[in-house]
């Protein structure tokens, strides 16, 4: 452990954290390799049914990417971000079914609206520590079926939700859900570009420094002028844009809406993909949307014990693999690099 | 709805909250764990009550009550021991600890719904009857429910000032480091205290059967309920929480009263945004946050 501190002792003007630029292009390049690979991989399978779970994994991977970045990253504990998937379906929904905008319009405008109500669930979050901010999120979480059900009239459709979303038309070709191919496709660049954005992008950046510093040391941060408060909630408007783009993204997809994303079964999913990856270790929440969504397809059959199952794997990846695939990789990585150098 | 009603439905809902919420506050006082289960803790014990009466023992009321408090007891110590210990070894154990407790409590709602079935059960209350009071009937059931809470909260304020053990929970939530170094063993405080938090979430979800009906998913409100309550009371401060859960019931029951039960949940979550955005310590609080 002593090694890499010295090695940024006698490199001083090398930030050489893995945050700041060092093999910046080189893991760019690896990123954008991996994706290639899973395009190429999707295209040579070319069958529907996995075309789908591919998909579902695009769009997993943005959320849980946006919630890495506040929960790992940042060390907020937000437990709202699938509010921020909801508010960017039902944006989209609702101005696409009750408003007729097209659903390109409608997709982004919901990713505004998300990042706005990111913005607004950080205000008061960022005056709370810890423990607190999981509680007011997860409240938030808990309310907003019912606030659903209350707002009724506003067209948000109560229990039955949305139904009829308009399907997403480019270059004057409308893709409908059945053209799985094409909404592969563009799953993938939405992912790409959403996870691009918050792990090359934002956490990169001075931003990102920032808020790994106010995550380790938040008192010797704000020390050094570090806002941590504003920063906070750049982070909150930041991931949840992407979550809610990501969440309007599946509204067209799959045509309806209903507070079934507010569910048990979606809130355990993003869990133990959190849990199983790791929580602020790069490549590993992606690995943990990759397991989770392909072992939920597999545990289909076991329908009742499903959920119980994935409660199960949420308790025994945290307690047996405290930091997730990512941790458990990068663990074996430097292991095997200081037993190959002695010294 | 008349002030005597308002006044009798403060009274009972205060005790009973006031039994959820110590046990939340005395495992955060100890421990300093969230317990995100608590909510899915007090349906449990709604179940094993049920299921000692009409599943398979046929026990009565009383006897099912009774024999349920100490299965409750050690399923928490089990707890603690099996899942939340393992956790402090690591670093960053607080964001693990929330993320196992809630993976709990969805286990163990999903874990219920598998073995009772969706549908609600209900406990007929233990004792019929009732009385005028101010020309309102009362339930006898209502007012035993408030002496049993009553008898419950005294005896933890009890067992906590005069026993050895109880003084060795309040070391601990006092100053964890000194108390480990005065010989206290901190992991069978951190049981014994999830343990008895266990007891009482699971007593007052069986006490609360016959009002509310048992069912899976029926602990969330009664643990964000009991939240803000530790919330508003103080983190830390079992008096603390005693007053807010009374000026908290008495609170709800206006505005059922008002505006109709649809806006308890709503009301609460209002005093929960502005006790956190005026005095995040609470009424009585001992910590900062």
């Amino acid at each position: 452990m002593t090694k890499p501190i010295q090695d940024s002792r006698s490199r001083p003007a090398g930030l050489s954290s893995r945050f700041t630029g060092a093999h910046y292009l080189r893991d760019s390049l690896a990123f954008l390799g991996c994706a290639m690979a899973f395009l190429a991989a999707g295209l040579v399978i070319g069958e529907n049914y996995v075309f789908h779970i591919l998909i579902l994994i695009c769009i997993w991977s943005a959320v849980i990417a946006g919630w890495d970045l506040l929960i790992g990253y940042a060390g907020v504990f937000n437990y709202a971000q699938l509010v921020f998937f909801a508010v960017g379906a039902y944006g989209s929904a609702m101005l696409s079914v009750s408003g007729g905008l097209p659903a390109l319009a409608a997709i982004p405008l919901a990713a505004g609206i998300g990042g706005l109500f990111g913005a607004l669930i950080a205000i008061p979050s960022a005056r709370l520590k810890g423990e607190y901010v999981a509680l007011f999120t997860f409240a938030v979480h808990l309310a907003l079926p019912s606030i659903l059900q209350q707002t009724r009239g506003l067209g948000t459709g109560g229990s039955t939700g949305i139904l009829g979303l308009p399907p997403i038309s480019l270059f004057g070709q409308t893709f409908y859900a059945i053209d799985k191919q094409a909404w592969f496709l563009m799953a993938l660049i939405v992912a790409v570009i959403c996870i691009y954005l918050i792990y090359f992008v934002v956490l990169r950046s001075r931003f990102g420094l920032a808020l790994l510093a106010m995550r380790d040391a938040p008192a010797f941060s704000e020390a050094l002028g570090v806002n941590g408060r504003r920063y906070q909630i750049a982070a909150f408007a930041i991931s949840a844009a992407i979550t809610a783009f990501a969440g309007a993204f599946y509204a067209h997809y799959t045509a309806v809406v209903t507070p079934r994303i507010l569910g048990t079964e979606f809130f355990l999913m993003a869990m133990v993909m959190l849990a199983i990856g790791g929580m602020g270790r790069f490549p590993g929440a992606l690995l943990g949307v990759c397991v989770v969504v392909i072992g939920n397809e597999v545990l289909r059959s076991f329908d009742s014990y499903r959920l119980v199952a994935l409660g199960l794997i949420v308790i025994g990846s945290v307690i047996f693999l405290p930091d997730g695939l990512g941790g458990f990789l990068s663990g074996r990585m430097k292991k095997r690099a200081s037993s190959a150098d002695p010294t | 709805m008349n002030i005597v009603e308002i006044l009798i439905s403060g009274t009972t809902q205060g005790a009973v909250y006031c039994v959820i919420a110590m046990g939340l506050s005395l495992v955060y006082g100890t421990s300093r764990i969230l317990n995100f289960a608590h909510g899915a803790l007090y349906t449990l014990g709604g179940y094993i009550a049920w299921f000692l009466m009409y599943g398979g023992p046929g026990l009565s009321f009383g006897l099912a009550f009774a024999a349920s408090l100490p299965l409750l007891f050690c399923i928490g110590v089990a707890l603690e021991a099996g899942i939340i210990r393992p956790l402090r070894r690591h670093t960053n154990w607080q964001v693990n600890a929330i993320m196992v407790t809630l993976g709990l409590a969805f286990v163990i709602e999903n874990g219920l719904q598998l073995l009772f079935g969706p549908k609600t059960k209900t406990i007929p209350a233990f004792i019929e009857g009732g009385v005028s009071i101010g020309g309102t009937t009362v339930s006898l059931y209502k007012i035993a429910l408030v002496g049993i809470s009553v008898l419950l909260v005294v005896l933890l304020e009890l067992f906590l000032a005069r026993t050895r053990a109880g003084k060795s929970v309040q070391a601990v939530s006092q100053d964890l480091q000194a108390a480990a170094q005065v010989g206290i063993n901190v992991n069978r405080v951190f049981g014994l205290a999830l343990g008895l938090s266990v007891v009482l979430t699971g007593a007052a979800g069986i006490l609360l059967a016959p009002v509310f009906q048992i069912s899976p998913t029926g602990g969330w409100s009664p643990f964000l309920k009991a939240f803000v309550i530790v919330v508003f009371g103080g983190l830390g401060s079992t008096r603390g929480a005693m007053l807010a859960a009374f000026i908290l019931a008495f609170l709800e029951a206006i505005v059922v009263a008002s505006v109709g039960p649809g806006w308890a949940m709503p009301a609460w979550l209002i005093v929960l945004m502005i006790v956190l955005m005026t005095r995040p310590k609470g009424l009585l609080g001992v910590w900062e946050n």
